[in-house]
């Protein structure tokens, strides 16, 4: 039992990042855009969040500020794609080199340097008592509580409220959604950098409370599973939770497992073979209607002149 | 008359000649150094250790010019940047700092044979390549009799990168300590398959302080696992951790003992100089190849630069007793110290890979008496008895 719970204490945090982007992921690529700079704004959200608290000495600004990073770096991408109605794809995984080379540059002063300040668990009093789902869910820090509230409203709002509509809509059919009157450029741009401030907190979050220090390509792959999540969830909020905390519990098995012989190169591919299954299924055309995939992911809107 | 005129005229020529190559009067061509790295500077390991020694080098060795490093080079691509290197940059001597760039070390020797080459952790020598490595296993020994009297649990941890000769030799020297002072306690290993990965690094570290160990070693190029045990500790269960390749007692001053430093800068600088006296050439490399260890002050022992041990628990080593068959009954603090001194100064009087040594099927390694050659530490698949994980296959 203990055994259990320990595991699942674990899988938490490691689900959080991957939970963070792939939250983000979700908004832009219900609107109809596809950001494959994920891995990019992560990382930049990872070093402007050490960086940030190294200097100030506040954690939550570092937060703060690796959020407003990761949206400038998905403004870039914004502005390309819905703007300039460039190739998505290409934005999408400059952004994610650029990110990279970015990040280390920047991120050279702060490589082997402790952090002043971190965060550390904060046990939320009764709600920790509760047998089993009290430590797994309770004992942990303050952005993990975050994630399951920003999981929430994200949910609440995607299908609830007219702002849900309006992406939907967007994403489905910009066409209609714009003879409908709704801005299309708006929502995009707001999607996108929605999204962007999301991936920066995934990052801050490997760098100021879960590695913490910051490491050249700290993120190490993570902004490619959300992506692989954002499918798996079928662009689902709600979804999201479960595909972040099964990937991220999947990464903890790896090392539980090892002493009962179960070979870790297996367990190692694990979430790529799952990545790989479910973008099979997914990249499939018919499967992709039944799915209900947004229907205009990846391609740029073009208003039609009226003369 | 003419011919005196000549004698003294060459003499002159001679002692200028000598000057020059000796204390660089004159305008001297300066040697040209290059170096390529596998990972990334900032990778607070394996290319961050060769980076540092590179900066040290800039300041002491006025004589090179030391080329812009080429950083996160991939294995396949190496033939390439060497090509830069040299039809480009016109670098004389070429750093090559992975194992897996060997075959494009080597073949990049025939390819220039005026240039000079070293590679770092291969076996492949020729007339213009060779080989060094900075070897860490008698440091890892001096943790293993830390790590083995600090247990309480008598479970110690160790989070390995990959199932290579040169991390198991350093677990099973990491394993010899532990139970040269505690014959009571086990190792146990999660493996990474990553040189680099943070995340990876910290579930393995949980996952082994879950299965009740409380000091943790590792091979993996991250100072995860010790921000790991300063966390526990700092929660009131203390973890006892060991740094590896770079200083990291400051990410745990609470939980991190000692560990394993290098000093590249020492190989590097004897190799540079004696290339520019010209004991090294493109011809005489053939067997060159530095294995340098704690008498060469290539590594070193400690979580800080110049600190052993940290403070916080020389006493508890201090008070632990262990009997010695030739020191009797000492602490294994001054064991350590002596250990330490031992292979500093004369590493035939003593090696952590002296027999018998027995292996996990108990099937006798290394017979009674015999101390283990280069090749087979260089080559080592087994593990030792107390460590109870498997090598992978």
């Amino acid at each position: 039992m203990n055994i259990i719970v320990d595991i699942l204490k674990a899988t938490i945090p490691a689900g959080t990042p991957l939970l963070l982007g792939a939250l983000g992921e979700i908004y832009v690529e219900r609107s109809g855009i596809l950001n494959l700079g994920v891995e990019g704004m992560m990382i930049m959200g990872a070093v402007s969040a050490f960086g940030v608290t190294a200097i100030t000495n506040n954690v939550w600004l570092g937060i703060l500020i690796s959020s407003i990073v990761g949206g400038g770096m998905a403004f870039i991408h914004a502005f390309n794609s819905i703007t300039l109605k460039a190739n998505q794809t290409l934005s999408g995984l400059s952004l994610t080199m650029l990110g990279l080379g970015l990040s280390g540059l920047i991120g050279k002063r702060y490589i082997g340097m402790p952090l002043p300040v971190k965060l550390y668990n904060l046990p939320l009093g009764a709600l920790k008592d509760i047998p089993i789902i009290g430590p797994v869910l309770f004992d942990q820090d303050p952005i993990v509580y975050m994630s399951y509230i920003l999981a929430f409203v994200f949910w609440f709002l995607l299908f609830n409220s007219r702002f849900g509509i309006e992406l939907r809509s967007v994403g489905e059919s910009p066409d209609v959604a714009d003879s409908a009157g709704i801005n299309v450029s708006k929502i995009q741009y707001l999607a996108v950098i929605i999204g962007g401030m999301m991936a920066g907190l995934g990052g801050a979050y490997l760098s100021v409370a879960y590695a913490p220090a910051w490491i050249e390509g700290m993120t190490a792959g993570m902004g490619w599973i959300v992506l692989a999540i954002t499918i798996f969830s079928l662009w689902r909020p709600e979804r999201a939770i479960i595909g972040s905390y099964l990937f991220g519990g999947i990464r903890v098995l790896q090392y539980r497992l090892q002493p009962f012989g179960i070979s870790p190169s297996l367990l190692n591919m694990l979430p790529f073979i799952f990545t790989i299954l479910v973008l099979m299924i997914a990249s499939r055309e018919i499967s992709r209607k039944k799915i209900s995939a947004p229907s205009s992911l990846g391609v740029p809107y073009f208003r039609e002149k009226i003369l | 008359m003419k011919g005196k005129f000549l004698v003294v005229l060459s003499l002159v020529l001679l002692v200028s000649l000598v000057l020059n190559t000796a204390y660089g009067v004159g305008a001297e061509k300066k040697l040209r150094v290059a170096f390529i790295y596998v990972g990334p500077v900032g990778d607070y390991g394996w290319s961050h250790a060769h980076e540092l020694a590179r900066q040290y080098l800039i300041k002491k060795l006025p004589w090179a010019e030391f080329l812009p490093p080429a950083e996160a080079v991939p294995e396949s691509d190496v033939a390439r940047f060497i090509d830069r290197f040299v039809r480009e940059e016109k670098a004389d001597v070429i750093f090559t700092t992975s194992f897996g760039y060997m075959d494009a070390t080597i073949e990049a020797g025939k390819k220039y044979p005026d240039k000079i080459f070293f590679h770092c952790s291969g076996y492949m020598r020729s007339k213009n390549v060779g080989t060094y490595f900075a070897e860490l296993y008698q440091v890892y020994y001096l943790n293993g009799l830390i790590a083995g009297a600090l247990t309480k649990t008598n479970k110690v941890g160790y989070v390995a990168a990959h199932p290579i000769p040169e991390v198991i030799r350093h677990i099973n020297a990491f394993a010899l300590g532990v139970q040269e002072v505690n014959p009571k306690a086990t190792v146990d290993v999660r493996w990474l398959f990553s040189w680099y990965d943070p995340s990876k690094a910290r579930m393995a570290a949980e996952s082994l302080i879950a299965d009740g160990c409380d000091a943790l070693a590792f091979t993996e190029d991250s100072p995860t696992v010790v921000t790991v045990g300063e966390e526990y500790t700092k929660k009131g269960k203390q973890i006892y951790t060991f740094g590896h390749y770079s200083p990291m007692q400051k990410y745990g001053p609470n939980s991190c003992v000692s560990g394993q430093l290098v000093h590249w800068e020492v190989i590097y600088k004897d190799i540079l100089e004696k290339i520019r006296r010209g004991v090294y050439t493109n011809t005489n490399l053939e067997n060159v190849d530095y294995w340098w260890l704690l008498k060469e002050k290539a590594v070193e022992l400690g979580g800080e630069f110049g600190v052993p041990i940290n403070p916080k628990f020389v006493s508890a080593l201090k008070e632990k007793k262990v009997v010695d068959p030739v020191f009797g009954k000492i602490s294994v603090y001054d064991l350590i110290m002596k250990r330490l001194s031992q292979m500093k100064a004369n590493p035939e009087k003593f090696d952590p890979f002296t027999g018998p040594i027995k292996d996990q099927t108990g099937k006798v390694r290394i017979e009674a008496g015999r101390r283990a050659t280069h090749d087979e530490l260089w080559n080592i698949d087994w593990f030792v008895p107390n460590v109870i994980a498997k090598i992978p296959k």
